[in-house]
Protein backbone atom coordinates (compact mmCIF):
# COMPACT_ATOMS: atom_id res chain seq x y z
CA UNK A 1 0.00 0.00 0.00
CA UNK A 2 1.76 3.39 -0.62
CA UNK A 3 1.85 5.71 1.74
CA UNK A 4 -0.17 9.05 1.65
CA UNK A 5 0.85 11.87 3.25
CA UNK A 6 2.74 12.30 6.94
CA UNK A 7 -0.62 14.02 8.33
CA UNK A 8 -3.34 12.05 6.81
CA UNK A 9 -6.16 10.89 9.31
CA UNK A 10 -8.20 8.93 7.66
CA UNK A 11 -10.45 5.74 8.26
CA UNK A 12 -7.21 3.06 8.05
CA UNK A 13 -5.38 5.90 11.21
CA UNK A 14 -8.31 6.08 12.96
CA UNK A 15 -8.59 2.34 13.38
CA UNK A 16 -5.19 1.83 14.05
CA UNK A 17 -5.03 4.71 16.13
CA UNK A 18 -7.76 3.52 18.52
CA UNK A 19 -6.04 0.03 18.10
CA UNK A 20 -2.57 1.40 19.29
CA UNK A 21 -4.03 3.08 22.34
CA UNK A 22 -6.33 0.15 23.54
CA UNK A 23 -3.12 -1.99 23.22
CA UNK A 24 -0.93 0.33 25.05
CA UNK A 25 -3.19 0.40 28.08
CA UNK A 26 -3.97 -3.07 27.70
CA UNK A 27 0.06 -4.59 28.20
CA UNK A 28 0.74 -1.38 30.46
CA UNK A 29 -2.10 -3.16 32.99
CA UNK A 30 -0.74 -6.27 31.85
CA UNK A 31 2.63 -5.96 32.43
CA UNK A 32 2.46 -3.79 35.89
CA UNK A 33 3.61 -6.88 37.70
CA UNK A 34 7.15 -6.65 36.23
CA UNK A 35 9.48 -5.03 38.91
CA UNK A 36 13.05 -3.29 38.09
CA UNK A 37 15.65 -5.31 40.04
CA UNK A 38 16.76 -3.46 43.61
CA UNK A 39 14.39 -0.77 42.88
CA UNK A 40 11.51 -0.58 44.98
CA UNK A 41 8.10 0.05 43.77
CA UNK A 42 9.61 1.11 39.84
CA UNK A 43 8.00 -1.24 37.66
CA UNK A 44 9.04 -0.97 33.58
CA UNK A 45 6.82 -0.71 31.05
CA UNK A 46 7.52 -2.36 27.85
CA UNK A 47 4.12 -1.20 26.72
CA UNK A 48 5.93 2.35 25.80
CA UNK A 49 7.00 0.50 22.55
CA UNK A 50 3.96 0.28 20.81
CA UNK A 51 3.18 4.20 20.50
CA UNK A 52 6.59 4.80 19.45
CA UNK A 53 6.23 1.49 16.82
CA UNK A 54 2.52 2.58 15.83
CA UNK A 55 4.34 5.93 14.94
CA UNK A 56 6.91 4.41 12.64
CA UNK A 57 4.34 2.46 11.19
CA UNK A 58 1.53 5.01 10.70
CA UNK A 59 2.37 8.19 11.25
CA UNK A 60 2.92 10.41 13.45
CA UNK A 61 -1.05 11.73 14.41
CA UNK A 62 -1.17 7.40 15.00
CA UNK A 63 2.10 7.58 16.98
CA UNK A 64 0.21 10.46 19.17
CA UNK A 65 -3.23 9.72 19.95
CA UNK A 66 -1.53 5.93 20.82
CA UNK A 67 0.37 7.29 23.13
CA UNK A 68 -1.98 9.88 24.85
CA UNK A 69 -4.94 8.45 24.92
CA UNK A 70 -3.24 4.71 25.44
CA UNK A 71 -1.93 6.69 28.88
CA UNK A 72 -5.15 8.01 30.03
CA UNK A 73 -6.84 4.35 29.56
CA UNK A 74 -4.26 2.79 31.23
CA UNK A 75 -4.48 5.19 33.88
CA UNK A 76 -8.36 5.22 34.35
CA UNK A 77 -8.20 0.98 34.41
CA UNK A 78 -5.74 2.14 37.12
CA UNK A 79 -7.96 3.99 38.76
CA UNK A 80 -4.90 6.55 38.91
CA UNK A 81 -6.94 9.42 37.74
CA UNK A 82 -5.94 11.64 34.88
CA UNK A 83 -2.50 13.26 34.61
CA UNK A 84 -3.10 15.52 31.60
CA UNK A 85 0.76 16.31 31.30
CA UNK A 86 2.28 13.11 31.12
CA UNK A 87 -0.53 11.66 28.85
CA UNK A 88 0.79 14.46 26.51
CA UNK A 89 4.16 13.49 27.10
CA UNK A 90 3.22 9.98 26.08
CA UNK A 91 1.44 11.32 23.20
CA UNK A 92 4.45 12.68 22.25
CA UNK A 93 6.96 9.86 22.58
CA UNK A 94 4.75 8.27 19.73
CA UNK A 95 4.66 11.47 17.49
CA UNK A 96 8.36 12.01 17.38
CA UNK A 97 9.02 8.79 15.96
CA UNK A 98 6.30 9.05 13.24
CA UNK A 99 8.05 11.98 11.84
CA UNK A 100 9.98 9.72 9.96
CA UNK A 101 7.28 7.76 9.04
CA UNK A 102 7.67 8.28 4.51
CA UNK A 103 11.09 7.80 4.67
CA UNK A 104 11.07 3.88 6.06
CA UNK A 105 10.77 2.08 2.88
CA UNK A 106 11.41 -1.45 4.32
CA UNK A 107 11.29 -2.19 8.51
CA UNK A 108 14.15 -4.65 7.82
CA UNK A 109 16.34 -3.02 6.46
CA UNK A 110 19.36 -1.97 8.91
CA UNK A 111 19.27 1.65 7.87
CA UNK A 112 15.44 1.65 8.91
CA UNK A 113 16.21 -0.06 11.73
CA UNK A 114 18.66 2.76 12.93
CA UNK A 115 16.88 5.16 11.69
CA UNK A 116 13.85 4.03 14.60
CA UNK A 117 16.24 3.56 17.16
CA UNK A 118 17.68 6.63 17.20
CA UNK A 119 14.21 8.34 16.99
CA UNK A 120 13.20 5.98 19.99
CA UNK A 121 15.96 7.79 22.05
CA UNK A 122 14.68 11.00 20.92
CA UNK A 123 11.25 10.30 20.93
CA UNK A 124 11.21 9.36 24.50
CA UNK A 125 13.55 12.25 25.50
CA UNK A 126 11.18 14.44 23.99
CA UNK A 127 8.20 13.11 25.81
CA UNK A 128 9.49 12.91 29.33
CA UNK A 129 11.24 15.91 29.23
CA UNK A 130 8.22 17.57 28.24
CA UNK A 131 6.28 15.87 31.33
CA UNK A 132 8.91 16.54 33.84
CA UNK A 133 8.80 20.16 33.05
CA UNK A 134 4.73 20.10 33.27
CA UNK A 135 5.71 18.85 36.57
CA UNK A 136 7.29 22.29 37.72
CA UNK A 137 4.41 23.87 36.83
CA UNK A 138 2.14 21.49 38.77
CA UNK A 139 3.73 21.04 41.80
CA UNK A 140 6.33 23.62 42.13
CA UNK A 141 9.46 21.04 42.73
CA UNK A 142 12.46 23.04 40.89
CA UNK A 143 13.90 21.74 37.40
CA UNK A 144 17.08 19.74 39.01
CA UNK A 145 14.01 17.77 40.81
CA UNK A 146 12.06 16.99 38.29
CA UNK A 147 14.84 16.02 36.13
CA UNK A 148 16.07 13.75 38.95
CA UNK A 149 12.76 12.34 40.32
CA UNK A 150 10.45 12.51 36.89
CA UNK A 151 13.05 12.44 33.72
CA UNK A 152 15.29 10.35 34.43
CA UNK A 153 13.60 7.42 35.58
CA UNK A 154 11.32 7.48 33.04
CA UNK A 155 13.12 8.51 30.42
CA UNK A 156 16.11 5.71 30.86
CA UNK A 157 13.07 3.08 31.76
CA UNK A 158 10.96 4.03 28.06
CA UNK A 159 14.42 4.18 26.12
CA UNK A 160 15.66 0.56 27.15
CA UNK A 161 12.13 -0.48 26.01
CA UNK A 162 11.67 1.21 22.92
CA UNK A 163 15.90 -0.40 21.78
CA UNK A 164 14.82 -3.36 22.72
CA UNK A 165 10.87 -4.20 21.77
CA UNK A 166 10.50 -1.52 18.56
CA UNK A 167 12.82 -3.48 16.17
CA UNK A 168 11.84 -6.70 17.10
CA UNK A 169 7.93 -5.34 16.11
CA UNK A 170 9.31 -3.73 13.42
CA UNK A 171 10.49 -6.78 11.96
CA UNK A 172 7.60 -8.63 12.78
CA UNK A 173 5.30 -6.60 10.88
CA UNK A 174 7.60 -6.35 7.97
CA UNK A 175 6.80 -10.12 8.16
CA UNK A 176 3.36 -10.19 8.23
CA UNK A 177 3.15 -7.26 5.69
CA UNK A 178 4.94 -8.98 2.84
CA UNK A 179 2.64 -12.33 3.80
CA UNK A 180 -0.86 -10.58 3.46
CA UNK A 181 0.75 -8.33 0.45
CA UNK A 182 -0.67 -4.91 2.75
CA UNK B 1 -7.43 -11.14 31.60
CA UNK B 2 -9.75 -9.03 32.86
CA UNK B 3 -9.60 -5.48 32.24
CA UNK B 4 -12.66 -3.45 33.47
CA UNK B 5 -13.21 0.01 34.33
CA UNK B 6 -13.81 1.07 37.44
CA UNK B 7 -17.19 3.14 36.78
CA UNK B 8 -20.12 2.26 37.82
CA UNK B 9 -23.02 3.84 39.07
CA UNK B 10 -23.32 5.06 42.15
CA UNK B 11 -26.36 7.31 41.97
CA UNK B 12 -24.16 9.99 43.59
CA UNK B 13 -24.92 14.06 42.70
CA UNK B 14 -22.11 14.07 40.67
CA UNK B 15 -22.87 11.67 38.18
CA UNK B 16 -26.08 13.81 38.03
CA UNK B 17 -24.03 16.58 35.83
CA UNK B 18 -23.27 16.20 32.37
CA UNK B 19 -19.76 14.84 31.98
CA UNK B 20 -19.18 18.17 29.47
CA UNK B 21 -19.80 20.37 32.59
CA UNK B 22 -17.75 18.28 34.86
CA UNK B 23 -14.82 18.69 32.22
CA UNK B 24 -14.84 21.89 31.98
CA UNK B 25 -15.16 22.81 35.52
CA UNK B 26 -12.77 20.41 36.00
CA UNK B 27 -9.83 22.00 33.82
CA UNK B 28 -10.95 25.84 34.71
CA UNK B 29 -10.41 24.80 38.78
CA UNK B 30 -6.44 23.05 37.50
CA UNK B 31 -5.91 26.41 35.94
CA UNK B 32 -6.97 28.20 39.01
CA UNK B 33 -5.02 26.22 41.55
CA UNK B 34 -2.02 26.22 39.78
CA UNK B 35 -1.86 30.52 40.00
CA UNK B 36 -1.32 30.41 43.83
CA UNK B 37 1.42 29.58 46.14
CA UNK B 38 -0.66 31.16 49.05
CA UNK B 39 -1.59 28.28 51.36
CA UNK B 40 -4.60 29.85 52.46
CA UNK B 41 -6.22 30.05 49.65
CA UNK B 42 -5.06 26.76 48.18
CA UNK B 43 -6.65 25.37 51.12
CA UNK B 44 -9.66 27.28 49.82
CA UNK B 45 -9.06 24.50 46.41
CA UNK B 46 -8.20 21.59 49.16
CA UNK B 47 -11.60 21.82 50.66
CA UNK B 48 -13.38 22.56 46.98
CA UNK B 49 -11.67 19.42 45.82
CA UNK B 50 -12.79 16.98 48.85
CA UNK B 51 -16.07 18.26 48.68
CA UNK B 52 -16.35 17.41 45.07
CA UNK B 53 -14.77 14.05 46.47
CA UNK B 54 -17.16 13.24 48.80
CA UNK B 55 -19.74 13.94 46.33
CA UNK B 56 -18.80 11.45 44.70
CA UNK B 57 -19.21 8.40 47.19
CA UNK B 58 -16.26 6.68 46.74
CA UNK B 59 -15.02 4.09 49.04
CA UNK B 60 -11.47 4.11 50.62
CA UNK B 61 -10.75 0.30 49.17
CA UNK B 62 -11.12 1.57 45.68
CA UNK B 63 -9.05 4.29 45.26
CA UNK B 64 -6.82 3.34 48.00
CA UNK B 65 -4.11 2.08 45.34
CA UNK B 66 -4.63 5.87 43.44
CA UNK B 67 -4.36 7.48 46.73
CA UNK B 68 -0.86 5.57 47.06
CA UNK B 69 0.58 6.06 43.82
CA UNK B 70 -0.08 9.95 44.63
CA UNK B 71 1.51 9.83 48.20
CA UNK B 72 4.34 8.23 47.07
CA UNK B 73 5.17 10.49 44.40
CA UNK B 74 4.49 12.98 45.86
CA UNK B 75 6.18 12.28 48.72
CA UNK B 76 9.37 11.91 46.81
CA UNK B 77 9.39 15.12 44.65
CA UNK B 78 8.33 17.02 47.70
CA UNK B 79 11.28 15.06 49.87
CA UNK B 80 14.39 15.73 47.36
CA UNK B 81 13.00 19.24 46.19
CA UNK B 82 12.93 20.67 49.92
CA UNK B 83 16.10 18.77 51.33
CA UNK B 84 18.05 18.31 48.67
CA UNK B 85 18.02 20.57 45.79
CA UNK B 86 15.23 23.92 46.05
CA UNK B 87 17.67 25.46 43.65
CA UNK B 88 15.17 26.91 41.52
CA UNK B 89 12.58 27.21 44.06
CA UNK B 90 10.41 30.17 43.78
CA UNK B 91 12.21 33.33 44.50
CA UNK B 92 10.76 33.74 48.58
CA UNK B 93 11.17 30.69 49.40
CA UNK B 94 14.99 31.30 47.76
CA UNK B 95 15.34 34.47 50.00
CA UNK B 96 14.43 32.88 52.85
CA UNK B 97 17.60 33.09 56.07
CA UNK B 98 15.46 31.60 58.97
CA UNK B 99 17.47 28.10 59.30
CA UNK B 100 15.97 25.84 61.46
CA UNK B 101 18.59 23.23 60.53
CA UNK B 102 22.07 23.93 59.20
CA UNK B 103 24.97 21.58 58.80
CA UNK B 104 27.70 20.80 56.95
CA UNK B 105 29.17 16.57 55.41
CA UNK B 106 32.31 16.12 53.67
CA UNK B 107 31.80 13.50 51.03
CA UNK B 108 35.10 11.38 51.84
CA UNK B 109 37.55 9.62 49.03
CA UNK B 110 36.16 13.07 46.58
CA UNK B 111 36.18 15.90 49.34
CA UNK B 112 32.95 17.47 48.19
CA UNK B 113 31.39 19.35 51.17
CA UNK B 114 27.44 19.68 50.87
CA UNK B 115 26.02 22.31 53.20
CA UNK B 116 22.69 21.79 54.20
CA UNK B 117 20.52 24.41 55.21
CA UNK B 118 17.06 24.22 56.26
CA UNK B 119 14.78 27.85 56.14
CA UNK B 120 11.70 27.88 57.69
CA UNK B 121 10.13 29.22 54.29
CA UNK B 122 11.38 25.81 52.73
CA UNK B 123 9.41 24.03 55.35
CA UNK B 124 6.73 26.38 54.74
CA UNK B 125 6.94 25.88 50.98
CA UNK B 126 7.30 22.07 51.15
CA UNK B 127 3.38 21.95 53.32
CA UNK B 128 2.03 24.65 50.25
CA UNK B 129 3.36 21.87 47.73
CA UNK B 130 1.41 19.15 49.25
CA UNK B 131 -1.55 21.12 49.53
CA UNK B 132 -1.42 22.12 45.76
CA UNK B 133 -0.79 18.56 44.63
CA UNK B 134 -3.80 16.55 47.19
CA UNK B 135 -6.13 19.33 45.62
CA UNK B 136 -5.08 18.63 41.90
CA UNK B 137 -4.82 14.96 42.91
CA UNK B 138 -8.56 14.88 44.41
CA UNK B 139 -10.34 16.91 41.40
CA UNK B 140 -8.93 14.23 39.21
CA UNK B 141 -8.99 11.01 41.09
CA UNK B 142 -12.97 10.96 41.26
CA UNK B 143 -13.02 10.72 37.32
CA UNK B 144 -12.50 6.81 36.14
CA UNK B 145 -15.18 5.86 39.15
CA UNK B 146 -17.73 8.39 38.19
CA UNK B 147 -17.91 8.93 34.67
CA UNK B 148 -18.96 6.22 32.20
CA UNK B 149 -16.66 5.23 29.72
CA UNK B 150 -19.10 4.73 27.09
CA UNK B 151 -19.96 8.57 26.84
CA UNK B 152 -16.21 9.88 26.47
CA UNK B 153 -16.44 9.81 22.50
CA UNK B 154 -20.01 11.87 22.72
CA UNK B 155 -18.59 13.91 25.71
CA UNK B 156 -15.02 14.56 23.80
CA UNK B 157 -17.19 15.32 20.52
CA UNK B 158 -19.79 17.60 22.34
CA UNK B 159 -16.50 19.34 23.74
CA UNK B 160 -15.47 20.81 20.57
CA UNK B 161 -12.64 17.96 19.65
CA UNK B 162 -13.12 16.46 15.82
CA UNK B 163 -15.43 13.82 14.90
CA UNK B 164 -12.76 11.33 13.61
CA UNK B 165 -10.80 12.19 17.07
CA UNK B 166 -13.71 11.47 19.42
CA UNK B 167 -14.43 8.30 17.38
CA UNK B 168 -10.95 7.27 17.56
CA UNK B 169 -11.20 7.95 21.44
CA UNK B 170 -14.65 5.92 21.85
CA UNK B 171 -13.25 2.74 19.52
CA UNK B 172 -9.97 2.47 21.75
CA UNK B 173 -12.22 2.14 24.78
CA UNK B 174 -14.02 -1.06 22.53
CA UNK B 175 -11.07 -2.11 21.97
CA UNK B 176 -9.77 -2.79 25.20
CA UNK B 177 -12.06 -5.70 26.37
CA UNK B 178 -11.35 -7.63 23.09
CA UNK B 179 -7.38 -6.64 23.33
CA UNK B 180 -7.53 -7.96 27.02
CA UNK B 181 -8.82 -11.35 26.04
CA UNK B 182 -6.39 -11.64 22.87
CA UNK B 183 -3.96 -10.55 25.37
CA UNK B 184 -4.78 -13.78 27.64
CA UNK B 185 -5.40 -16.37 25.15
CA UNK B 186 -1.87 -15.61 23.68
CA UNK B 187 -0.39 -15.58 27.51
CA UNK B 188 -2.55 -18.96 27.95
CA UNK B 189 -1.14 -20.64 24.24
CA UNK B 190 2.94 -19.17 25.02
CA UNK B 191 2.55 -21.00 28.93
CA UNK B 192 1.15 -24.16 26.71
CA UNK B 193 4.65 -23.96 25.38
CA UNK B 194 6.63 -23.65 28.19
CA UNK B 195 6.41 -19.87 28.38
CA UNK B 196 6.66 -18.57 31.82
CA UNK B 197 6.91 -14.75 32.63
CA UNK B 198 6.08 -14.41 36.29
CA UNK B 199 9.57 -16.12 36.44
CA UNK B 200 11.88 -13.06 37.97
CA UNK B 201 15.03 -14.10 36.24
CA UNK B 202 18.05 -12.73 34.42
CA UNK B 203 18.96 -8.99 34.65
CA UNK B 204 16.74 -5.48 33.06
CA UNK B 205 17.38 -6.71 29.18
CA UNK B 206 16.31 -9.95 29.87
CA UNK B 207 13.21 -9.39 31.54
CA UNK B 208 12.12 -7.15 28.31
CA UNK B 209 13.04 -9.45 25.73
CA UNK B 210 11.44 -11.82 27.37
CA UNK B 211 8.12 -9.92 27.17
CA UNK B 212 8.14 -10.36 22.85
CA UNK B 213 6.62 -13.42 22.91
CA UNK B 214 3.73 -12.20 24.51
CA UNK B 215 3.73 -7.95 22.80
CA UNK B 216 4.94 -9.39 19.13
CA UNK B 217 1.97 -11.89 18.56
CA UNK B 218 -1.02 -9.81 20.76
CA UNK B 219 -0.10 -6.84 18.32
CA UNK B 220 0.51 -8.35 15.22
CA UNK B 221 -3.13 -9.76 15.64
CA UNK B 222 -4.62 -6.41 16.32
CA UNK B 223 -2.98 -4.79 13.36
CA UNK B 224 -4.13 -7.89 10.88
CA UNK B 225 -7.31 -6.79 12.24
CA UNK B 226 -7.05 -3.48 12.23
CA UNK B 227 -7.43 -3.51 8.22
CA UNK B 228 -10.78 -5.63 7.69
CA UNK B 229 -11.93 -2.81 10.37
CA UNK B 230 -10.87 -0.04 8.14
CA UNK B 231 -12.72 -1.48 5.35
CA UNK B 232 -15.64 -1.85 6.73
CA UNK B 233 -16.13 1.19 8.16
CA UNK B 234 -14.95 2.77 4.71
CA UNK B 235 -17.87 0.55 3.13
CA UNK B 236 -20.25 2.60 5.41
CA UNK B 237 -19.07 5.40 3.96
CA UNK B 238 -17.37 6.63 7.67
CA UNK B 239 -15.94 10.12 7.33
CA UNK B 240 -18.30 11.02 4.87
CA UNK B 241 -21.00 13.31 7.18
CA UNK B 242 -21.21 14.33 10.72
CA UNK B 243 -21.31 11.53 12.64
CA UNK B 244 -24.26 11.09 15.44
CA UNK B 245 -23.79 9.30 18.74
CA UNK B 246 -25.45 6.62 20.52
CA UNK B 247 -24.88 8.66 23.87
CA UNK B 248 -26.81 11.99 23.89
CA UNK B 249 -25.58 14.34 26.35
CA UNK B 250 -28.26 17.66 27.29
CA UNK B 251 -26.87 20.35 29.38
CA UNK B 252 -29.31 21.21 32.14
CA UNK B 253 -29.88 24.52 33.98
CA UNK B 254 -27.15 23.33 37.14
CA UNK B 255 -24.34 22.16 34.21
CA UNK B 256 -24.37 25.58 33.16
CA UNK B 257 -24.05 26.84 36.86
CA UNK B 258 -21.41 24.73 37.42
CA UNK B 259 -19.60 25.78 34.00
CA UNK B 260 -20.37 29.37 35.20
CA UNK B 261 -18.64 28.83 38.86
CA UNK B 262 -15.60 27.41 37.11
CA UNK B 263 -15.41 31.07 35.54
CA UNK B 264 -15.75 33.10 38.26
CA UNK B 265 -12.63 31.16 40.19
CA UNK B 266 -10.74 31.08 37.49
CA UNK B 267 -11.60 34.98 36.55
CA UNK B 268 -11.35 35.45 40.27
CA UNK B 269 -8.28 33.56 40.30
CA UNK B 270 -6.90 35.87 37.49
CA UNK B 271 -7.63 38.98 39.51
CA UNK B 272 -6.17 38.58 42.78
CA UNK B 273 -2.57 36.68 40.75
CA UNK B 274 -2.29 40.49 39.03
CA UNK B 275 -2.63 41.96 42.53
CA UNK B 276 -0.41 39.90 43.85
CA UNK B 277 -2.18 38.04 46.26
CA UNK B 278 -1.40 34.87 45.27
CA UNK B 279 2.06 35.16 45.85
CA UNK B 280 3.72 32.49 48.42
CA UNK B 281 3.38 33.42 52.33
CA UNK B 282 4.69 32.62 55.67
CA UNK B 283 2.62 33.28 58.51
CA UNK B 284 4.53 35.47 60.43
CA UNK B 285 4.64 33.72 63.86
CA UNK B 286 6.91 31.29 62.32
CA UNK B 287 9.87 33.92 61.67
CA UNK B 288 11.59 34.08 64.79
Amino acid sequence: MEKKSLWAFGTREVVYAAIGAALYAVLSVATNFLQIPAAANVSIRPAVAIPMFFGLAFGPWVGLIAGFVGNLISDLVSGYGFWLWWDLGNGLMGFVPGLVYLTMTDFRLTGDLVKAEIMVVVGAAVGMFVASVSEIWVSGIDFTTSMATNFVPSFISNVVNGLILVPILMIAYAAIRGRSGR
Amino acid sequence: MIVSFNYRNRSSLLERFDPRARWFFSILVLFSITLFWDIRFLLFFLVLTLGQYALARLTWRETRRAWMFVIFLMSMMVIVNTLFTSSGAIGAVMRGTHTVVQFKITIPVVGWVYHFNLTVERLWFALTQVVRILSISALFIVIPFTMDPRQYGATFRGMGIPDRLAYTLDLAFRFVPTLGRDFQVTLDAQRARGYEVEKVEGGLFAQIRKMAPLVVPVTMNAILSGEDYANAMDLRCFGLHQRTWIEHLQYHRYDYVLIGFGVLLLGGSIVLSLFGYSDFWVPAALIP
